[in-house]
C-alpha cells in the first residue's frame, strides 16, 4: 500500500454519515486491493509514482474562488457548480449560483445532494470490478459531496444538465453524481471537470437507464498541468434504453477515465464517441469497457486521439459478451494520430465473446496522414502545412460534428482547434 | 501562350509513362485529349499537377510565363492551374464548405486579391452549388464524404467555378455519368469558357465533346501524341476505335498543332 492510500484508509475511518455502512464494505474491498504497478494490467500504461507519496490537505469550502464559470454559450444549461469538488450552488445562464433549495427546476428532474438522499446504492461497478476500479473505490469511500438526480418516468427534461467541477486549489477531493434516468423519460447530462492545479482529485458518475429512456451525455474531462485525476462514468442501460455519450479528454500529469457501460435490459443502444488531443507531456489514459450481458444489444465505440510532443495517450476498450447475450452487435474503432516521435500510444482492444451469433468487429491504429488526401488539398492552393492542420484536425472534427447537440460542439471545436495548432507549432 | 509542354518524359514507379510529349494551348482554347486505356492521360494531368511519385525525367513544361515543374503543388493551383479528379478523394472531417473557403481565399490571396469574408463566400457558394445542381446540404458535409459519383464530379467543378483558374485539366470527368449528370457537368464547363480560359479536356470516349466542342484534338497512345486535328477526328475515333493504333496506320505527327 503507498503512503498516498494509507492516508486514504486513515481518512475513511474517521467518515461518519449515513452512507458510512456502505463505505465500510468499500473499505474491505479497497484494503484487498493491491497498490497498482506497472505489472497491473489495468495500470500498465499509467504509473502512479507521482500520487505515491503525495500528502494534500481535504477540499473545504475555504479554496473556492469567486470567479464566475464559463457558460457554454447558446446550451443555456441548468448548471451544478462544484469547485475542487465542493458543492457550490445551482446556476442559470452565467448567474450567481444559488443554494439546491432555492433552484427552480424543470418538471420531471429532481435534485438532491448526496448525503440528503436516502437509499443510494454506492456503486455497483466498483463492487463488480474491485480490482478494475481502485479509484472508484476511493471514492466511495470518501465522496461526501455530490448529486443524485431523477428524471422522472415519462418526462423530457429539455434543458441539458451540466454538473461542472473547478480545479482551483492544490488540495484533494472527491466527489460523485447518481443519475437515474426513468422509465421512457429523456435528459441531457454534461460532466464538465477543468483545472490544471497541483490537485488530485476523483470524479464518479453512475447512470441508470431504465427502460425505453434515452440519454445524451457529455463527458469532459479537461484538466491539464500538474492535475492528477481520477474519473468514470458507468452506465447501466435497461431494455430498449439508447445512450449517446461523447468523451472529450485532455491529458495531465495523471489523467485517467473509466467508461462502463452494462447492457442489462434487451434491445439497448450505446454510441460512444472519445476524442482526445494531448498537449507535450500530457497523460491521458482511457479504459472502456462494455459489458453484453443479454441478447440484441447494440454497441458503436469510436475514439480517436492526436497525441503531441512526449504526451502519453493510452486507450483500452474492453467488449465483452456474455453467453446469453445472442443477436449482439458491437463496433469498436480507435484510431490515433501521433504528431512527433516523443509522443507515446498505447492502445489496446480486448474482445471476450462467449455468444455465437453475435456481430463484433474491432480495430486499432496510429496513423500517418494519407499523401492522397494532402496531394487533393494541395491542388486546391492550400499550402501543404495548413493542409495538414486541416486533416489532423478533420480526424477529431468528425466526431465532434457527430455531437447531437450544436451549442456544445460549436463551442468546443473552436478550443480544439486552438489547442491543436498550438500543438502543431511545438 | 497559356502553356507549351516539351518533349515530357516521365515515370512512376520507375516505370516511363509519358514519353516524349509536345503540347501546346493557347488562351481560350479547348484541347481535347483521347486515347486508350493505358496511354498515359491521368499521367498527364498528375505530372502537370505535381503529384509526388511522377517523376518528370526530362521535357520542360512552361505555364503562363512559369517553369511549372519548379513548382509546388499548391503554388501550381496558385498560379490558376486546376485539376478535375477521375476519383476525388473523400475527406471527412474536413467540411466542404470551410475546405473550399480556404482554397478560394488562398488562390485569391496570391492573385493579390482580398479575401472573401464568410457572408461573401457562402453567396458565391450558394451560387455556384446551384449552377452544378449540388444541394447545399453537401457543402456542410465532410469534402465529398458519401457523394456518388455524379456529385463528386460535380463538386469539383464546382471548385473549378469558385477558384477560376486560368487553365483547367479535366480527368475524365464523363466517366460514370449518366447522361444529365454528364450535361451538368459539360455545362458548368462551358459556363466558364471566356476566350481567356484555357481547358485540357481528357476522355476515352467522345460522347462528352458532344456536349463541350473543343478547338483541337489530340490522340494520345503510349505516352506520346500520335495524331491531333479538329473536332472531327474525335469522331473519327468514335468511329472506329483505337484499334488502327496497333495497325501502325498512326500518322504519328510528333506535337500538336496550335
Amino acid at each position: 500500500m503507498s503512503e498516498w492510500l494509507a492516508s486514504v484508509v486513515d481518512r475513511a475511518e474517521r467518515v461518519d454519515d449515513w452512507l458510512s455502512p456502505a463505505r465500510q464494505q468499500a473499505l474491505q474491498r479497497l484494503l484487498e486491493q493491491r497498490w497498482p504497478t506497472r505489472r497491473t494490467e489495468a495500470w500498465r500504461y499509467t504509473s502512479l509514482h507521482t500520487l505515491e507519496k503525495l500528502q494534500l490537505p481535504l477540499a473545504s469550502a475555504a479554496e473556492n474562488s469567486t470567479s464566475e464559470i464559463p457558460v457554454i454559450d447558446g446550451l443555456q444549461s441548468l448548471d451544478f457548480v462544484f469547485e475542487n469538488g465542493q458543492f457550490v450552488g445551482v446556476a442559470e445562464a452565467g448567474h450567481k449560483p444559488q443554494p439546491l433549495e432555492q433552484a427552480r427546476l424543470p418538471n420531471g428532474l429532481s435534485v438532491h445532494a448526496l448525503l440528503d438522499s436516502a437509499n443510494t446504492e454506492l456503486s455497483a461497478f466498483n463492487k463488480a470490478k474491485p480490482s478494475h476500479h481502485l479509484f472508484g473505490l476511493v471514492n466511495d469511500v470518501l465522496a461526501q459531496q455530490g448529486l443524485v438526480i431523477h428524471i422522472k418516468a415519462g418526462a423530457t427534461v429539455a434543458q441539458p444538465i451540466r454538473v461542472v467541477n473547478r480545479l482551483s486549489a492544490d488540495v484533494e477531493s472527491h466527489h460523485r453524481v447518481l443519475v437515474v434516468v426513468g422509465e421512457g423519460a429523456k435528459a441531457t447530462v454534461i460532466e464538465h471537470g477543468f483545472g490544471s492545479c497541483a490537485s488530485v482529485s476523483t470524479a464518479f458518475a453512475e447512470f441508470t437507464l431504465a427502460a425505453n429512456s434515452q440519454l445524451e451525455h457529455y463527458r469532459f474531462a479537461l484538466h491539464g498541468g500538474e492535475a492528477q485525476f481520477f474519473g468514470g462514468s458507468h452506465f447501466n442501460l435497461g431494455e430498449h434504453a439508447r445512450l449517446n455519450s461523447t468523451v472529450v479528454g485532455y491529458g495531465s500529469q495523471i489523467s485517467r477515465l473509466d467508461i462502463d457501460l452494462n447492457h442489462v435490459g434487451e434491445h439497448a443502444y450505446a454510441k460512444m464517441n472519445a476524442v482526445y488531443l494531448l498537449a507535450p507531456k500530457e497523460h491521458f489514459d482511457l479504459h472502456t469497457s462494455i459489458e453484453h450481458m443479454v441478447p440484441n444489444g447494440t454497441t458503436e465505440e469510436n475514439a480517436r486521439g492526436i497525441v503531441g510532443d512526449k504526451a502519453r495517450a493510452v486507450f483500452n476498450g474492453r467488449i465483452h459478451i456474455h453467453r446469453d447475450a445472442q443477436k449482439t452487435l458491437a463496433e469498436l474503432n480507435n484510431r490515433n494520430l501521433l504528431l512527433s516521435r516523443g509522443g507515446h500510444i498505447a492502445t489496446k482492444p480486448e474482445l471476450e465473446i462467449y455468444a455465437d451469433d453475435v456481430q463484433c468487429a474491432h480495430g486499432a491504429t496510429v496513423a500517418e496522414i494519407a499523401e492522397k488526401e494532402l496531394y487533393y488539398l494541395q491542388t486546391r492552393g492550400i499550402p501543404r502545412s495548413q493542409a495538414l492542420v486541416m486533416l489532423n484536425f478533420g480526424f477529431i472534427q468528425e466526431l465532434v460534428n457527430q455531437m447531437p447537440n450544436k451549442a456544445i460542439s460549436e463551442w468546443l471545436a473552436p478550443q480544439l482547434r486552438e489547442r491543436f495548432t498550438a500543438m502543431e507549432q511545438k | 501562350m497559356m502553356l507549351t509542354i516539351k518533349d515530357l518524359q516521365a515515370s512512376v514507379e520507375d516505370k516511363t509513362i509519358l514519353k516524349g510529349l509536345n503540347l501546346t494551348v493557347n488562351a481560350g482554347e479547348v484541347h481535347a485529349i483521347m486515347g486508350p486505356n493505358g496511354a498515359g492521360k491521368s499521367t498527364l494531368g498528375y505530372v502537370l499537377s505535381g503529384r509526388e511519385g511522377y517523376e518528370v525525367e526530362q521535357g520542360k513544361v512552361d505555364f503562363d510565363g512559369h517553369d511549372l515543374l519548379d513548382m509546388e503543388v499548391d503554388e501550381r493551383a496558385q498560379a490558376g492551374l486546376f485539376l478535375a479528379f477521375q476519383y476525388p478523394v473523400e475527406i471527412p472531417g474536413v467540411s466542404n464548405m470551410e475546405f473550399m473557403k480556404e482554397s478560394v481565399n488562398t488562390v485569391r490571396k496570391a492573385r493579390g486579391e482580398e479575401p472573401y469574408t464568410a457572408a461573401e463566400f457562402l453567396k458565391i457558394a450558394k451560387a455556384a452549388s446551384q449552377q452544378v445542381n449540388l444541394p447545399l446540404d453537401f457543402l456542410k458535409r465532410g469534402v465529398n464524404e458519401g457523394f456518388s459519383g455524379g456529385e463528386k464530379k460535380r463538386n469539383e467543378i464546382m471548385q473549378m467555378i469558385l477558384l477560376e483558374p486560368k487553365l483547367c485539366i479535366l480527368d475524365e470527368s464523363d466517366s460514370g455519368l449518366d447522361i444529365d449528370a454528364l450535361k451538368v457537368v459539360a455545362d458548368g464547363v462551358n459556363s466558364q469558357r471566356d476566350g481567356k480560359r484555357s481547358f485540357i479536356v481528357v476522355t476515352h470516349y467522345q460522347r462528352l465533346l458532344d456536349f463541350i466542342e473543343p478547338d483541337f484534338v489530340h490522340i494520345l497512345a503510349d505516352g506520346k501524341i500520335v495524331k491531333s486535328g479538329g473536332p472531327e477526328l474525335a469522331k473519327e475515333v468514335e468511329a472506329s476505335g483505337y484499334a488502327w493504333l496497333d495497325n501502325g496506320d498512326a500518322t504519328a505527327t510528333q506535337g500538336a498543332t496550335a
